[in-house]
């Protein structure tokens, strides 16, 4: 079987790439961009030197770099995607680099598709703060309302749908949570916003859905060979989710000192629906970075589900207290590395 | 009579375009979008609520009918768009470069005369506050005679737009005839062609390449570093493009024969530059705080302008839309002389004909 990463040397894609090296493949293809950094795959095929990695340069915003890539491939692990940026990039790098993948894939029906999408895509779950997401949660209804990122993962997701539609691929989406591990960001959003100097810390003693990036991994290359994952949607976290609060006090011991500002949620909506206005009579002088809706999406809390994907076989394998532990530990010794500085 | 505006090209400079014409609606609406990948003009449309988006120009230009046409698309493409725009008779807001080469410049010049509609092309941070602030001085005679122009402009290769071009081998800025200098030099040489009046000033032009090689294609060659002198008739002009330089800005120093001036685009100042009266070490120490009021003072001022919410990033393009809109609806001059176009379109190309055989390493 010969499968192809998209994003392979990415946070979770270098991943996944490492946790296929255990199994029984002809080939791991993963798809990089001429000259971009590959020291995370670097990193994984020193680990396995014997392993069938073949790396094939490209870009999926070029459709014959696509065709070349996917030729004979079995499985697509479409991991790539844009992360930051304007609205344009974030579409461009998600969305547009997606419907040339899928139309690459019009010649090779039989290939199956898997796609990483984000928590991102939720609508409310419900009005209270115990309401439980799953993989039944109806999707967002308004997401140009969301973060752009969210905006651009949903309609990624929604673009897939319609081809399966039309091209009836088999199709596995997994949306993860908080993807967190040693060289991945620090403190997810959902825990608060740094400005000013001070972190804000708006996500209270609301559930954190982590899911660390081996687990996910995990997760990943157990649905895309599961041969009755087809059409599946599966969300992904680990088991034992640490509150938002435990989570940021335990940064603040084993990381760095941060000078935190704790802003209960009615305050944080109340305050979103000040800036709006704000942002509408001073004519965009600031942008809407938070509003009443983005609040309600990112702090208002729920609880969450992965049944399905433990009904599928997975199993947490690192334990949020080893998770925590090692990302940490990986976030400490930067913190330790010099920075430049003004002579005095 | 409000303008119907359309957007071709739903690029992120598209959004900028979006919230300006938003802020003038007793002038004008955004009534449509396009892009060759409608997509990238289904998000724009959806994000801005705007009634209409198309993958095909043809298609809305004569479904829409609009009055103006702003082009946002990869400058090889503007010619032709342009060219249909003018057809349906839609006045037109062109983004930088204009076109590849003088020639397509005349050409594009020519047809809107001949369709008798009006052309522009986003200069935008001519219009800024402190530009406009620094015209106003040196036309009121403040710095006496111009001597000499420094004109500097930095690029970030890591920042979102310029990974992304370097990502890609096949992006369209590797396609234009000077490249990543060729979308950026016009901001450096309008700053110039301002106060310097010569059609045709003597232009000596190098590049380099600063980075090291790390792509093992055409993309290692591209120039990230350029320096180029201007030398009119009574005045000079220094032009500096630097991708290595941190933090990166964009200034312009306009020397007079009586003041000089210190115009920071990025972060919105104008200042004098102060010379001390006072004798010995008092005339050296003196001058340190005179500078430091005279950007304390633009600070307060700054701070005023954003209490009465106008302290917006794209106030140059604000007022530069603003004054061409106008000038269809009352007929008047465009805000930017095709003259001063023409002239910068000549000098671009003598820019890219000198670095391509002038070229080192850094």
């Amino acid at each position: 079987m010969i499968v192809l990463i998209t994003g392979a040397n990415g946070f979770l894609g270098s991943a996944v790439v490492r946790r296929l090296t255990h199994c029984d493949l002809r080939e791991i293809r993963c798809l990089v961009r001429p000259g971009s950094d590959r020291s995370r795959l670097a990193s994984v095929i020193a680990e396995s030197p014997e392993s069938n990695i073949r790396l094939v340069e490209g870009t999926l915003a070029n459709a014959r770099s696509i065709e070349i890539a996917l030729a004979g491939v079995d499985i697509v692990f479409h991991i790539a995607a844009g992360m930051t940026g304007s609205a344009a990039d974030l579409f461009l790098s998600s969305v547009v680099a997606s419907k040339n993948l899928l139309e690459a894939l019009r010649c090779q029906a039989r290939t199956r598709v898997v796609l990483i999408s984000s928590f991102g895509v939720y609508g409310r779950p419900g009005s209270s703060s115990k309401s439980i997401l799953t993989e039944e949660t109806s999707l967002e209804t308004m997401p140009e309302r969301r973060d752009l990122y969210s905006f651009a993962k949903h309609r990624q997701e929604q673009l897939f749908w319609e081809y399966r539609e039309v091209q009836h691929f088999p199709l596995v989406v997994l949306r993860p949570g908080v993807i967190y591990g040693p060289g991945g960001s620090e403190i997810s959003s959902r825990v608060g916003l740094s400005a000013f100097g001070l972190f804000l810390h708006l996500g209270g003693n609301n559930l954190l859905p982590l899911s660390y990036v081996d687990n996910c991994a995990d997760a990943v290359v157990l649905a895309g060979l599961s041969e009755t994952a087809d059409g599946q949607v599966f969300n992904v976290h680990d088991d034992d989710l640490p509150t938002c609060s435990q989570f940021l006090k335990r940064f603040r011991r084993e990381v760095r000192r941060l000078r935190v500002l704790h802003l209960p949620f009615w305050f944080t909506r109340s305050l979103s629906g000040a800036l709006l206005k704000y942002s509408i009579r001073s004519n965009g002088q600031l942008p809407p970075v938070l509003t009443p809706y983005k609040c309600d999406a990112s702090w208002k809390g729920c609880r969450f589900n992965n049944s399905r994907l433990k009904a599928l076989g997975w199993q947490q394998n690192v334990s949020t207290e080893d998770g925590l532990s090692r990302t940490f530990a990986a976030h400490r010794e930067k913190v330790k590395q010099p920075k430049a500085q003004m002579p005095s | 009579m409000v303008l119907k505006v359309a957007i071709v090209g739903c690029g992120k400079i598209a959004d900028g375009h979006v919230e300006e014409v938003r802020k003038m609606p007793e002038l004008a609406c955004v009534t449509a979008v396009c892009d060759l990948e409608s997509l990238m003009a289904e998000q724009l449309a959806r994000r801005y609520s705007i009634p209409a988006y198309y993958g095909d120009f043809e298609m809305l230009l004569n479904k829409e009918r609009p009055d103006v046409v702003h082009i946002a698309t990869p400058p090889a493409s503007h010619l032709a768009l342009a060219r249909m725009a003018l057809t349906a008779g839609c006045h037109l807001y062109i983004e930088k470069p204009l076109t590849l080469n003088l020639r397509e410049t005349e050409e594009l010049i020519r047809l809107a005369n001949e369709a008798d509609r009006k052309l522009t092309v986003g200069y935008s941070y001519l219009f800024d506050p402190p530009s406009l602030e620094a015209h106003k001085l040196v036309n009121s005679g403040y710095v006496g005679d111009i001597v000499h122009i420094e004109s500097s402009y930095g690029y970030n290769l890591a920042g979102p737009f310029g990974a992304a071009m370097m990502g890609d081998a096949m992006h369209w800025v590797h396609r234009l005839p000077g490249k990543l200098i060729h979308n950026n030099i016009d901001h450096l040489l309008y700053r110039v062609t301002e106060y310097l009046p010569d059609d045709r000033p003597d232009i000596h032009a190098k590049g380099f390449v600063r980075r090291t090689v790390r792509y093992g294609d055409h993309r290692d060659d591209l120039l990230d570093e350029l320096r180029v002198m201007v030398s009119g008739a009574n005045a000079t002009a220094n032009v500096t493009f630097t991708c290595g330089a941190r933090p990166t800005g964009y200034i312009t120093r306009i020397y007079g024969s009586v003041n000089t001036l210190h115009v920071d685009h990025t972060n919105h100042t104008l200042i004098a530059e102060a010379s001390s009266y006072l004798p010995g070490a008092f005339g050296r120490i003196a001058p340190a705080f005179h500078t430091a009021r005279r950007y304390l003072k633009q600070g307060i001022a700054n701070v005023g302008r954003f209490r009465r919410a106008d302290f917006h990033y794209f106030a140059g393009l604000n007022t530069l839309l603003g004054r061409f809109y106008q000038s269809i609806q009352d007929g008047t001059e465009e805000p930017v002389p095709y003259r001063d176009i023409l002239r910068i379109s000549w000098m671009i190309d003598e820019i890219i004909q000198q670095t391509a055989g002038n070229v080192a390493n850094l």
